[in-house]
């Protein structure tokens, strides 16, 4: 019962969001939306099956591409595109898995490196396609004749929905399906073979998991999580740059999970929430900040200052909380019996 | 059979045959060629010659869940379990190859997949009781005593329900009351549920009683292979573990 009062709180909390809330922190909601969508897929993969990937943001870009192109060039319908270019970041790491079933743990870490640093000579040089260096504008979604765009005006109750403000509940929306989604996997049969992959490879053979099989389809798994983290990202930025898709992007992916808590769904929300509001918060409040400086005033950028932030946030999750932040609040919970928390009571489990 | 890690010969042309329905036991002094031998049965490791036969099905070149898939289950000497998981969640990992639910069908928790679930978490919890883990099911593995993780091994390999059970030393480490429970369990696994099982064992009075028939290996060969008493009087077999020639 104090669940159910919970997620009712939790709902309305999200509902009431975009009409009190100015656009800046639509957008940041919406970045880690996408970003904690991104984060499950990686959490699939490296935090439940104990697969490192250091070629997520190439996924990312993957997905994000191909739903300009195929809206585009090809003239497709917009959600068509969106589902097709979900699909095509499946098949990509599909083409990888090859590699991906092989290959264990950091081996396969250095190899999706090859990913990154290919995708991106990609992006930038296959202009036709990618717009080389200076991206390519989004077109924006329409669902049956629904925009999510800021034209044709929308007033509700006295606030205009824009393309944030409707994005907004189209984002709350896939991040609930994808969580839902990947729980059903966690806690199913092909959670439980891909979590003893991670902790002893042997025994799965031997207990019937056909391994190689497994990683190839986590694998697959993440990659299209990935995709529809691109694809959301496009819709919410409203253009593709290449730039942004390298391997920095890739090592934020690895640290939401270390800082979150890795091979659990709630785990990769709460990372991915924390690492992209971090930079957000800095530069929104730079002024009010000891050290910290507006960019390109000489001083500790608040891009930089973020990422020493979590990177001392992975140093310390590391040596203090070997269940990163979601199993701090677990064992708050524990000590709090009267605190319910909003979070879904997902399997806690952590490469070691 | 033959195995060759680069120029060391680890087993070197061993062959004994496992009756159905009997307890057969392996031993030999360590580095005797034992483990290696479980390997490649559970086609962990590939024989360099020779074969291996299962009824009618060559295991020789198949790999680890293919072997698992005929029903050949096998628990590890050093225990080799998810700790974080559950004990309920570590013996559906047997179930494995039972099952069938897949990405799609659990991540939209079809009717299917939760209908499949129900039924065997229900035989799991049959198993859990029939080896005496009935209380610890919900319990991380990590945080059971040694003893228990043993039983749960076991209560792993028999989730399978496999025809051949192949058991590494499945009472080393334990204390004197753990070991006398382990080995009435083995007895009663043979007896009620009518599996062949193939046994590592150094504790020489538990294979004594437990086993109808011992192979023993010393550096890889088979020295001797009959029944217990007359391996016990075989003069090859005091040799080898009393240091004499």
């Amino acid at each position: 019962m104090s669940r159910l009062i919970t997620w009712a709180a939790v709902l309305v909390a999200f509902v009431a969001v975009p009409f009190y809330l100015e656009g800046f922190w639509l957008q940041t909601g919406l970045f880690a939306m996408s970003a904690a969508v991104g984060a499950i897929g990686i959490n699939l993969l490296t935090g439940a099956t104990g697969q490192l990937s250091m070629g997520h943001a190439f996924f990312l870009a993957v997905g994000a591409y191909a739903y300009v192109s195929f809206s585009d060039d090809l003239g497709l319908p917009t959600p068509i595109a969106a589902v097709l270019a979900v699909l095509l970041a499946g098949v990509a790491g599909g083409l990888f898995s090859p590699i991906a079933g092989r290959l264990r743990g950091a081996y396969l870490g250095i190899a999706t490196l090859a990913l990154i640093f290919g995708g991106q000579h990609l992006l930038f040089n296959v202009e036709h396609v990618t717009g080389g260096f200076n991206g390519r504008a989004v077109p924006p979604l329409e669902i049956f004749g629904f925009a999510f765009a800021d034209a044709p005006e929308l007033i509700l109750m006295n606030v205009p929905f824009g393309a944030l403000e409707r994005l907004w509940f189209l984002g709350g929306a896939l991040l609930l399906l994808a969580a839902l989604f990947a729980r059903g996997v966690l806690r199913g049969r092909p959670g439980r073979a891909m979590n003893t992959i991670r902790d002893h490879e042997i025994a799965a053979g031997v207990m019937g998991v056909p391994v190689t099989r497994y990683r190839a389809g986590a694998f697959v798994l993440s990659s299209m999580y990935g995709g529809l983290a691109g694809v959301m990202l496009a819709l919410v930025f409203q253009r593709t740059v290449p730039d942004y898709f390298g391997i920095l992007l890739s090592l934020d992916y690895l640290a939401m999970i270390v800082i979150g808590g890795l091979g659990s769904v709630g785990g990769a929300v709460i990372g991915a929430v924390f690492v992209s509001l971090l930079p957000q918060l800095l530069t929104r409040y730079s002024d009010a900040l000891p050290l910290v400086s507006a960019p390109g005033s000489g001083g500790v950028s608040p891009a930089e200052a973020a990422r020493l932030l979590y990177g001392a946030a992975v140093v310390g999750v590391v040596l203090f909380l070997p269940g990163g932040l979601l199993g701090l609040l677990r064992s708050l919970r524990l000590r709090l019996p009267s605190l319910p928390t909003p979070l879904p009571d997902t399997r806690s489990s952590h490469v070691s | 059979m033959t195995v060759r890690f680069a120029g060391l010969t680890a087993l070197d042309a061993v062959s004994f045959t496992v009756e159905p329905g009997t307890v057969h036991a392996v031993i030999g002094p360590n580095g005797a060629g034992k483990s290696t031998c479980f390997n490649v049965l559970s086609g962990v490791y590939r024989a360099t010659t020779g074969s291996v036969r299962f009824g009618t099905a060559e295991l020789t070149s198949l790999r680890p869940h293919e072997v698992a898939a005929l029903g050949v289950a096998r628990t590890f000497q050093n225990i080799a379990l998810s700790p974080r998981l559950p004990v309920r969640d570590n013996l559906l990992l047997g179930r494995h190859r039972l099952t069938r639910a897949g990405f799609v069908a659990s991540g939209l928790r079809l009717p299917g997949a939760r209908r499949e679930e129900r039924a065997h978490l229900a035989r799991v919890a049959e198993i859990a009781e029939f080896v005496g883990l009935g209380a610890h099911l919900a319990s991380p593995v990590g945080l059971l005593p040694y003893g228990v993780q043993k039983r749960v091994e076991l209560a792993r390999a028999l989730a399978m329900e496999p025809k051949l059970l192949l058991l590494d030393e499945p009472v080393a480490g334990m204390n004197s009351g753990e070991r006398v429970e382990m080995a009435e369990l083995i007895v009663s696994v043979k007896r009620s549920l009518g599996i062949s099982i193939l046994l590592v064992e150094h504790d020489m009075g538990m294979v004594m009683r437990l086993a109808d028939r011992v192979t023993v290996l010393d550096f890889g060969k088979r020295i001797a292979d009959g029944p217990p008493d007359e391996v016990r009087a075989d003069p090859k077999v005091i040799g080898a573990y009393l240091g004499e020639s």
